[in-house]
């Protein structure tokens, strides 16, 4: 579903979607996971993103990055999200420049993001704890000489860990973490490993500091960027679902032509196109008015959670029993969109503060 | 090259609309310190919000200035990023997405004001009922210059745009003016002609249409074709000049007042069911056509049934061509729910408006799962709203299917919400209940901006009991959805 992208737009786009659907088909994704060598797969992969600028998209232009800005990222997102392109870009480009800009302090930010940008190092971002969930004014902070993280994206395979911890009521710090203990906390969706960090409090050095509101605002551009990979990934689930039902006969007909099956797909479409236009709206919140941003990022990730999470359930359904082989690649689809909705805040976390926005709690 | 920074100016507008649901002195966010409980699920979602001093950091000069000289033919984000390089990429990229302008240019705002002002002085009291009233104040927006917006001028429209139309659809929802006596007639009958009349036939009923001088019905459905409308088989046989038409109507919205009927009649019953259905134009005034009030759940009679015994119609009626009336049957329908999509935004929002005015004034705090049910409605509203306003230039196509399905079924859930938020009062019916007497007491226009909704109409249970129409009311929702697979999405029929 195209709507209404300039001729300039659609051409990025489709530059974007050349070069995933040229060099990482789905079919890629399952060599590297299937390979001895996944790692080695992944560098491959992250070393043509390094040479498209990716790393940089979220970094200011003094720092050597491209600078976009939000609106810029939901059209490259999405089509990211399409081929479940592996987390380092969402780690180190997204999370970790986010966090960066908005906690790290200015030698930190000459020292880091340049790097960053070019893709000589791989960073990611620890924020949330055992006992935090996603509200991040129950952080904890460190525990016998210790600071727990958990969820840490790709961790293991970067080369600078950062983590925030809570220094007082409502106040964060930004810390690099030396010599910490990484293991992989296996989530379902292997493309997207999350790890626990542990790191002693005289291992950390502090690289910058803010408030919890500050820290908020970037979880929130991250959610809104993660929100709209997953409207890319279930765009991508429905296209793969209608292309199947198409050809896949039953009772002598295309089981595309049953009613039960029709409305499944009009489902899938009606979600998508609204977390389209909610992850937009997040995008001009984050750019323009980011007194609107908590807002407009919740309700986009609540979008996106229900319109991901359906489609590639449905999209398992109306595969049939090959949708529920290992050898179809919807699975990848279904963990990608259950993992994603965990992340940053599930629904209800989000439909409460949107209810608290409201003045309802 | 598009200006992105129009569409910017747009997407302030979105923000606009959000906001208003806190009065100014609510805006600023309950700080976290002031409710332990919320805060420790919510976390530090505070910031300031001062729209004035933010305004000006929007589109600083010198940000601007940087996107300027930028070859639009340079793409592709590639390559080592250079300073030079990314600035070029960085000008590419912000291209935006050119959804519909949300914000007004200065035209806009000006028929805006000027709209609003008209309205504030000129919105009548019009009792629910009274056609007479009803007739008079669309007459008197016609002579205004607000109705036919998006009208030719020759036909006495305005010649403007569905921005102009939607600018009317907000404003004349919040000056809670009277309904238009004549809907059929201005949003499905008039249109349709538009597009498929002779210059004769437009000269002829446009105009009226406009004035409420003659009021429209529109006749497609059939006891035996509903959702199937092919299978219509009131049936008109060629006598001469004339067309001799026998059969049934119903669910004919405004039949009981009606001047005209737009029809869709069997001309030839030999050929495949599309190809021998004709459109017409019936005077209701015709010898033996007969309507009868067809009383609905709600208890009004918002429709009627019409039959046709031996009613002859001058063949100089007929629109398009002699069993062309599929095909003409079909642009009024996507005409329709374009149409409707149109004003649905404004009336879901108002109607959440409602929702939360409903939970706020209650004595007994919401649970938390009501709350997050009243969350998750405003977020459907919101991206629904939104929708229809990124996908308002395809409206006019099968994609106007997606907004109606969506809105029929969150309508339906927010009436429902609206109606659980009562408690044990939810099941009585306020004034009278179904006494239809009780139903002339409700009014229209400046008396019902001081309404305590008391009446029946203005009530959770009417909206509930009404809103089960929805997923039928202009498509099903299981045809829509067919619709959506087979025209949007692509899938095959048969």
């Amino acid at each position: 579903m195209d709507f209404s992208l300039t001729d300039e737009q659609r051409m990025l786009r489709d530059s974007a979607r050349d070069f995933l659907a040229t060099e990482w088909p789905v079919a890629e994704l399952r060599r590297m996971l299937d390979a001895s060598d996944a790692a080695g797969a992944s560098n491959a992969l992250w070393r043509k993103i390094v040479d498209l600028g990716w790393p940089g998209l979220l970094v200011d232009e003094d720092y050597e990055g491209l600078g976009l800005e939000m609106f810029d990222l939901a059209v490259l997102m999405e089509e990211v999200g399409q081929y479940l392109i592996p987390g380092t870009l969402h780690a180190s480009g997204v999370l970790a420049a986010l966090a960066l800009a908005a906690l790290g302090d200015e030698a930190a930010k000459q020292r880091y993001l340049p790097k960053l940008a070019e893709g000589a190092l791989k960073a990611t971002v620890g924020v949330y704890e055992r006992n935090s969930g996603w509200t991040t004014a129950l952080l904890g902070g460190a525990s016998n000489g210790t600071v727990a993280k958990r969820f840490v994206p790709d961790a293991g395979d970067a080369d600078l860990i950062l983590l925030v911890n809570k220094t007082s009521g409502n106040d964060v710090e930004l810390a690099i973490a030396h010599d910490s203990e990484v293991s992989n906390l296996h989530s379902m969706d292997v493309t997207r490993p999350l790890f626990g960090v542990e790191c002693k409090s005289a291992n950390l050095e502090r690289v910058g500091s803010g408030t919890l509101a500050d820290l908020q605002a970037a979880l929130d551009r991250a959610a809104f960027a993660l929100s709209a990979e997953m409207v890319g990934g279930a765009a991508r689930v429905l296209a793969m679902t209608v292309e199947y039902v198409k050809n896949r006969k039953q009772f002598g007909r295309a089981v595309a032509t049953f009613q039960a099956v029709q409305h499944k797909a009009a489902d899938m479409l009606i979600g998508i196109e609204k977390a389209r236009t909610a992850v937009y709206y997040a995008a001009a919140a984050a750019d323009e008015q980011p007194e609107k941003l908590g807002e407009a990022a919740s309700i986009a990730k609540i979008a996106a959670n229900a319109a991901f999470v359906e489609a590639s359930q449905k999209g398992v359904q109306l595969h049939g029993g090959l949708g529920f082989t290992w050898e179809q690649d919807l699975h990848l689809y279904l963990k990608r969109a259950k993992a994603s909705e965990f992340t940053y805040g599930d629904s209800t976390w989000h439909l409460d503060r949107v209810a608290h926005l409201l003045g309802l709690s | 090259m598009r200006d992105h920074r129009a569409f910017r100016r747009g997407f302030q507008g979105l923000f606009g609309t959000a906001g208003k649901l806190l009065p100014p002195d609510e805006r600023t966010l309950v700080q976290p310190a002031d409710i332990p409980v919320a805060a420790a699920r919510i976390g530090a979602c505070g910031s300031p919000r001062n729209r004035d001093a933010l305004e000006g950091t929007i589109h600083s000069p010198d940000r601007e200035q940087s996107r300027s000289g930028v070859d639009p033919n340079a793409i592709g984000l590639q390559r080592r990023v250079s300073r030079a390089r990314a600035s070029t990429v960085r000008a590419m990229v912000t291209m935006r997405v050119p959804m519909t302008r949300l914000q007004d240019t200065p035209e806009e705002a000006a028929f805006r004001d000027r709209l609003r002002n008209w309205l504030a002085e000129n919105t009548p009291s019009v009792a629910k009922h009274d056609v007479a009233g009803l007739k008079a104040w669309q007459k008197r927006l016609y002579e205004a210059g607000w109705l036919g917006l998006t009208w030719p001028s020759e036909y006495g429209g305005q010649g403007l745009t569905y921005r102009e139309q939607a600018i009317f659809n907000q404003e004349s929802a919040a000056a809670k003016v009277p309904p238009s006596i004549n809907n059929i007639g201005l949003m499905i009958a008039g249109p349709a002609l538009i597009a498929v009349a002779s210059s004769e036939q437009k000269e002829r009923y446009l105009r009226p249409i406009l004035t409420a001088e003659e009021i429209w019905c529109q006749g497609f459905s059939e006891p035996n074709a509903g959702s199937d409308l092919a299978a219509l088989q009131t049936k008109a046989v060629s006598d001469g000049d004339a067309y001799v038409i026998t059969g049934q109507k119903i669910w004919t919205s405004n039949s009981l007042i009606a001047d005209y009927i737009w029809l869709l009649v069997r001309t030839d019953p030999d050929a495949p069911r599309h190809k021998g259905i004709t459109a017409l134009v019936v005077d209701m005034k015709s010898p033996g056509v007969t309507v009868k009030p067809l009383r609905q759940l709600t208890g009004e009679a918002e429709f009627g049934e019409v039959f046709f015994d031996q009613v002859r119609v001058p063949k100089a009626n007929r629109v398009g061509a002699e069993n062309d009336g599929w095909v003409i049957g079909m642009k009024t329908f996507t005409r329709e729910r374009a149409n409707i999509s149109i004003s649905l935004s404004v009336r879901l929002q108002q109607q959440f408006d409602r929702l939360l005015h409903a939970v706020r004034s209650r004595d007994v705090p919401l649970d938390v799962q009501c709350a997050r049910q009243v969350a998750q409605a405003y977020v459907d509203s919101e991206c629904l709203t939104l929708t229809c306003e990124r996908l308002a230039d395809r409206l006019f196509g099968f994609e106007s299917s997606v907004v109606k399905v969506a809105w029929a079924e969150m309508n339906q859930r927010l009436q429902e919400l609206g109606l659980d938020t009562l408690g044990p009062e939810a099941p009585l019916l306020p004034g009278r209940g179904f006494d239809e007497s009780a139903e002339s007491t409700a009014t229209w226009g400046t008396e019902a901006l001081a309404e305590g909704g008391e009446s029946f109409e203005k009530s959770w249970q009417f909206g509930y009991l009404r809103s089960r129409a929805n997923t039928i009311e202009g498509g099903t929702s299981e045809i829509l959805r067919s619709v959506i697979a087979e025209r949007v999405l692509g899938l095959p029929r048969k």
